[in-house]
């Protein structure tokens, strides 16, 4: 995920020879007949196969390509292309800077349409060099990435950096046949850049690095000396290095990847997998994988020599067994335990290539962590501490090697979201903005896609949640509308950029709906509690809601036509009591007070209520109830409160399917304090408030309809 | 000048990760401090009088603005001392510092030693940290002094190597108690310079401006908490939807290192949420850095700029009691962010995001945090381009599926990975061994097995002709010949059909005959009367 340093990796150019010589053996046996042995006798054999050295330059570097395209996809931060020639008598080019050229398979299917080195072939006519120079000629062609980076900067173009790698896989004859080949690509090079100078279609190559790898078959003695990078001219270096075809080809590529691309190993250890054969019994692997070495930052830093606590760290094995002489670090695989999904605090990922692809063990980590399984990894320490530094885990199919924090973190033991503002409210509309969320969760959507006003995605995304929340009350007892089943379809509907005709219908039915229930005298879900049931009188609740009703289809009026005939119904619909101004003005008194007794209902939701409280609210609403009724006498228009009751009673006794909101729930339980209330002392001077005079056995008539509350609502 | 301000911008990291920073002081106890300061007052102060009292004004500052900090107070003279290990607890350093004794000469090289140790071990080093050195200046003599160890900088074995750069990310400021001139007139201040030059140049060195005082004194360690120590207030938005917050620890500018132009980005004060993600599909991401949100009560003028002096910042705590009680929107978020399992997408800046979630410390504590991803169009492959996220309701049916089954994430990479897409690899022996054995396993089992065995057969032949390895075709072809003669009398009369047509095709392969030989031709079946039309594979 992390840039990377190596200032030469943005191209690579292999040139592979293809001259004659390289049909040659590589001596290097393999055995492919394997299963004879356990068969009877008189099966002959076969005769172990030898690669040549064509095609042991050809698999190494394939290799290298693979780790390269494992780790580095092209078309991410880091771009890496590989431009593959070969070479014989003429160059050809396999491939090209492009994007779609970047994979193994276009590569492979290349490679077979060239095919091995004709060993009849003219060996005066075929020379790696027609390949370097063509390695140079392309190092000095624009890439992809490149050219976008020198249009993006226009003015600052020649900003654009252009360095490169030449990796040239050959046999030479002698060191001053390597010399030759040296001084060839650094004469390239400076005709190349000249050329390129006036052209805008190249560019010049301000640095490349030349690794010149002589491969000479086993059990021969080598003619070319190995030789550490040196300087042949400002743009140039250059380095040798003299192996044996094989192994020692394919583990000195494999070093060479490291290092060109700034990669470190990680060996997974203690890997638990079922045997083959023994399906019952199982057996501990390790998987040794190659990624981007700042995936081991904590290990590099940690082990300076200044460090006091390098001890404890065990940095595995000097050598690993695969990759040669590079260092490994081991790390411990934990089974997991659960499939929970887990938001680790993760500081980096990186992807990994598996140095032994094909191996069962490899394989078998891969497709577990494919599956989508991850795997945290531990720090073997001498100590005996656990520490989790790093986690496996694939997205999309690719698989990344995650380090986790496992250090001390500094935002350790900070204070709960509930001390500090907003705290202490208790009545957050918690689901329903979690519903909010669902409804704007993210996708992806192809490039370049913009609306009609040229937003992209994203900006639709912000505008969309603009919209949503133009009116959107934060708490239960800041709204009506949001409590009641009944408004939803036109709720969800009106936020919407446009409406359809069927959608304007939808709204207005739902309109007509509720101006039926008003007609009907149903219950809305405003809080009832503190004046046990009464709350504001019917027609002032529906007064409440249409408004909100109206405030929330106010702020999309503007979005189009249709919206505004939405709003164009409510008001037509809507009920106009007379009077209005005078009701409003007591009705605001009432809102104030049903505010805070619902939030106290609310709060007996929510368990952070305090007992305190609980055991205050009764009193406190005995208060505000005597308040209330005297209100309610002073008022012109409302009815005897005597007359009143018994309707009351008999309505939070109905079943709550009436009442479809979730406060149907809220009511049940505030019916259900209120009940309880009346079995405090209290009791009979709160009867006295409603009216003076006492009725006989009214204490057993009260009881009885205290009974029939707690059995007909079945709510524990 | 009042301060010199080296910045080396060659030499800062790519990255320069921000995260919360712990603060280690590193206070000069040697003799010199005690150097009297002359003063037409009444009252003779020394150096270190003058030092304690700035570092208590940033303690001040520190206990009401950055309580969720941690700090250290390392002493320092020829030896050095953990007075204070890291804490939050400011009385405690400020007992420390006005108990602090006085001792023989200044030796910066094991003090520094001291503090990088001291680092590592409480916090790995990854996590940045800022120095605050604080010192006269007088810079020790002869061995151990910092002109010495500056010497001889070149000429250190590998374990004696100067301490800086420390390993962590740090910020180095120096607080010299005296002025420029005085600095100057020796080499202290090429010394000091060089110092931070050391650090990459992370840091800054403030002087004391006019006559050693306490008023000068404030005002540097003014300074040093502008440039240093002002909290990040910002808002968040969903929308219509906002709430004022701190950002805790601040973020830093970033600076992103590419190819062409390094560009620091510092997070805007707007942060605006794009829209929501499963926690399943944001998937542990990597992050640079993580933060708390805290909401804050909305103040009538907050000041962003200004050090924030203690006075005014004294009225927030009953403040902030009071907008306990009213609905903030950061509470509402994160309570349903944590019910739902999800993350907000936010927006940093341009081209820059984060995310918002729910962090639990314990069962009991939870908290709103945000993570700052690396700045860039797409910080995360399995997301793609964040600009190319758009809500669910613009595409045809819900990519989440009517019940929340599916998800259009992760994002699938064009090629597959090597290791999804079975490659063939013979480096080693055993490789190679594997896949002739499994063509041979399936050509004892023919014709049952007659798909499976083309498969390998075609998987073998493609690897081969690739790298040019046709001797490999001539030797399984011979191999299955031999198979072909050793057949059971009781094989059924397809298996030695198929076997010698198999063999035959790979030896044609083999001689580059571009007929046979093409890469994407594959070797199918032969068409025989036992195997009725079909041969089919009961795997």
């Amino acid at each position: 995920m992390k840039v990377t340093s190596s200032r030469f990796s943005h191209k690579t150019a292999f040139v592979v020879d293809h001259c004659p010589y390289m049909a040659e053996s590589s001596r290097q046996m393999v055995e492919c007949d394997m299963l004879t042995k356990s068969r009877g006798q008189g099966v002959i054999p076969l005769a172990p196969v030898s690669k040549s050295l064509w095609t042991c330059a050809v698999e190494c570097s394939m290799e290298y390509c693979r780790i390269l395209y494992d780790v580095y996809p092209t078309r991410k931060l880091v771009r890496s292309y590989v431009h593959y020639i070969v070479s014989d008598s003429e160059f050809h080019s396999l491939n090209s800077w492009r994007q779609e050229d970047q994979s193994t398979q276009e590569l492979m299917a290349a490679l077979a349409s060239v095919g091995p080195p004709n060993p009849r072939e003219d060996p005066e006519c075929c020379s790696v060099l027609h390949g370097l120079v063509a390695a140079v000629e392309s190092l000095c062609a624009i890439t992809q990435y490149q050219h976008e980076a020198r249009r993006t900067l226009m003015d600052v173009a020649d900003r654009v950096a252009n360095r490169g790698r030449i990796i040239c896989l050959t046999n030479a004859k002698s060191d001053t046949h390597v010399r030759m080949l040296e001084d060839c690509v650094s004469e390239t090079i400076q005709e190349q850049n000249k050329l390129a100078a006036g052209s805008d279609r190249l560019m010049p190559i301000q640095r490349c690095e030349l690794v010149l790898v002589h491969i000479y078959p086993q059990g021969d003695d080598t003619l070319v000396s190995d030789r550490s990078r040196k300087e042949l001219s400002s743009v140039l270096s250059s380095e040798v290095h003299s192996v044996r075809a094989g192994r020692h080809l394919a583990s000195k590529l494999n070093i060479l990847v490291q290092q060109h691309f700034d990669l470190a190993s990680t060996t997974i250890t203690n890997i638990p997998m079922k045997e083959e054969q023994h399906a019952n019994t199982s057996a501990n692997y390790d998987v040794e994988l190659l990624h981007h070495r700042d995936a081991h930052l904590e290990f590099i830093k940690s082990a300076q020599p200044c460090f006091l606590c390098t001890g404890d760290l065990h940095m595995a094995g000097s050598t690993s067994r695969d990759s040669g002489l590079k260092e490994t670090v081991t790390l411990k695989w934990c089974t997991p335990r659960t499939n929970n999904v887990e938001l680790h605090y993760c500081t980096g990922a990186y992807r990994i290539s598996p140095v032994d692809v094909n191996s069962r063990p490899s394989s078998c980590l891969t497709n577990f962590l494919l599956n989508g399984r991850s795997v945290l990894l531990e720090q073997p320490r001498k100590s005996g501490s656990k520490v989790i530094s790093h986690m496996l885990s694939s997205h999309g199919g690719e698989i990344f090697l995650h380090v986790l924090n496992s250090t001390r973190s500094t935002l350790e033991d900070p204070p709960s979201i509930s001390e500090g503002c907003g705290g202490r409210v208790t009545d957050y509309r918690i689901t329903d903005f979690g519903e909010f969320m669902r409804e704007n969760r993210l996708t992806p959507f192809s490039e370049g896609v913009l609306d009609a006003s040229g937003r992209t995605s994203s900006e639709r995304a912000k505008a969309q949640l603009e919209r949503h929340t133009r009116y959107w009350p934060m708490i239960i007892s800041q709204t009506t509308i949001f409590n009641m089943q009944a408004v939803v379809p036109l709720a969800n509907l009106i936020v919407k950029e446009s409406l359809s005709e069927e959608d304007v219908l939808t709204c207005q039915k739902t309109v007509f709906n509720l101006v039926d229930m008003e007609r009907k005298n149903d219950p809305l879900p405003i809080s009832t509690v503190g004046s046990r049931g009464k709350g504001p009188k019917r027609d002032e609740q529906y007064r409440i809601m249409w408004n909100e009703l109206e405030t929330l289809v106010k702020a999309h009026v503007g979005s189009s036509e249709r919206h505004q005939r939405v709003l164009e119904c409510i008001s037509a619909c809507r009920s106009k009591p007379p009077e209005e101004e005078e009701r409003k003005k007591r009705g605001r008194k009432r809102e104030d007070k049903e505010d805070k007794a619902e939030k106290n209902g609310k709060d007996a939701d929510e368990k952070a209520w305090p007992d305190s409280e609980r055991l205050k609210g009764p009193q406190e609403r005995e208060k505000e109830e005597q308040t209330e009724s005297e209100m309610i006498k002073d008022s012109p228009d409302s009815p005897e409160p005597l007359n009143k009751k018994p309707r009351l009673m008999s309505e939070e006794i109905q079943p709550p399917q009436k009442s479809k909101g979730p406060v149907s729930l809220l009511t049940m339980w505030t019916n259900r304090i209120t009940a309880t209330s009346r079995k405090h002392e209290v009791f009979a001077g709160r009867l006295n408030s409603v009216n003076n005079k006492a009725e006989l056995y009214q204490h057993l008539k009260e009881d009885n309809g205290m009974d029939l509350h707690e059995n007909g609502k079945a709510t524990r | 000048m009042p301060f010199v301000a080296l910045k080396l911008s060659e030499f800062t990291s790519t990255y320069h990760r921000s995260g919360a920073m712990p603060t280690v002081v590193l206070m000069d106890s040697s003799l010199s401090m005690t150097r009297p300061v002359s003063q037409e007052g009444s009252e003779e102060f020394q150096r270190k009088n003058l030092a304690v009292h700035g570092l208590t004004m940033l303690f001040e500052h520190m206990a009401t603005n950055y309580k969720l900090e941690f700090t250290s107070l390392v002493a320092f003279s020829s030896l050095w001392e953990l007075m204070v290990p890291f804490t939050r607890d400011y009385n405690t350093l400020q007992e420390a510092l006005s108990n602090l004794e006085d001792y023989d000469k200044t030796c910066l090289e094991s003090a520094l030693h001291g503090v990088s140790n001291i680092v590592q071990q409480e916090w790995g080093s990854t996590c940045p940290c800022q120095v605050v050195l604080v010192t006269d200046g007088a810079l020790g003599i002869g061995r151990g002094s910092l002109r010495h160890s500056l010497h001889t900088l070149k000429q250190r074995v590998e374990d004696k190597k100067f301490p800086l750069p420390f390993p962590f990310p740090a910020k180095m400021f120096i607080m010299c108690i005296a002025n420029v001139e005085e600095l100057q007139s020796t080499d202290a201040m090429d010394n000091l310079e060089q110092l931070i030059g050391l650090n990459g140049g992370e840091g800054q060195i403030f002087t004391m401006e006019g006559p050693l005082c306490l008023k000068s004194v404030q005002s540097m360690f003014g300074k040093l908490i502008d440039q240093a120590y002002t909290p990040f207030y910002a808002v968040l938005h969903c929308g219509n939807l906002a709430s004022d917050v701190q950002v805790f620890p601040r973020p830093e500018p970033v600076l992103v290192d590419e190819e062409v132009d390094p560009i620091p980005k510092a997070v805007q004060t707007d942060l605006e949420i794009v829209g929501f993600i499963e926690i399943a599909d944001i998937s542990s991401p990597p992050v640079l850095s993580r933060h708390l949100v805290l909401p804050i009560a909305v103040n009538k003028e907050v000041d962003e700029v200004g050090a924030g002096t203690t006075e005014d910042a004294e009225e927030e705590p009953s403040a902030n009691q009071m907008a306990g009680k009213s609905p903030n929107f950061c509470v509402l978020l994160h309570g349903s962010l944590k019910v739902e399992g999800m993350v907000a997408l936010v927006q940093l800046g341009p081209e820059w995001y984060g995310m918002l979630y729910s962090q639990a410390d314990s069962k009991k504590k939870s908290n709103l945090m945000m993570s700052l991803f690396e700045p860039g169009p797409e910080p995360l492959p399995w997301l793609g381009k964040i600009s190319q996220l758009g809500p669910i309701s613009d595409a045809a049916e819900n990519p989440y599926g009517e019940d929340d089954s599916k998800s259009p994430f992760p994002l699938q990479p064009k090629n597959k990975r090597s290791y999804a897409q079975n490659v063939t690899v013979w480096i080693k022996a055993n490789g190679l061994q594997t896949d002739v054995q499994k063509i041979l396993r399936n050509a004892r089992k023919l014709p049952e097995k007659t798909q499976t065995f083309y498969k390998e057969l075609n998987r073998l032949r493609k690897a081969a002709l690739a790298f040019g390895f046709w001797e490999l075709l001539k030797g399984v072809a011979e191999l299955l010949e031999r198979e072909c003669t050793l057949l059971p009398d009781s094989a059924h009369p397809d298996a030695a059909f198929q076997l010698s047509h198999a063999a035959q095709q790979l030896k044609l392969a083999s001689t580059g005959d571009s007929q046979y030989s093409a890469f994407n031709h594959n070797i199918t079946p032969l068409h025989t009367d036992f195997s009725g039309g079909g041969a089919g594979d009961r795997m």
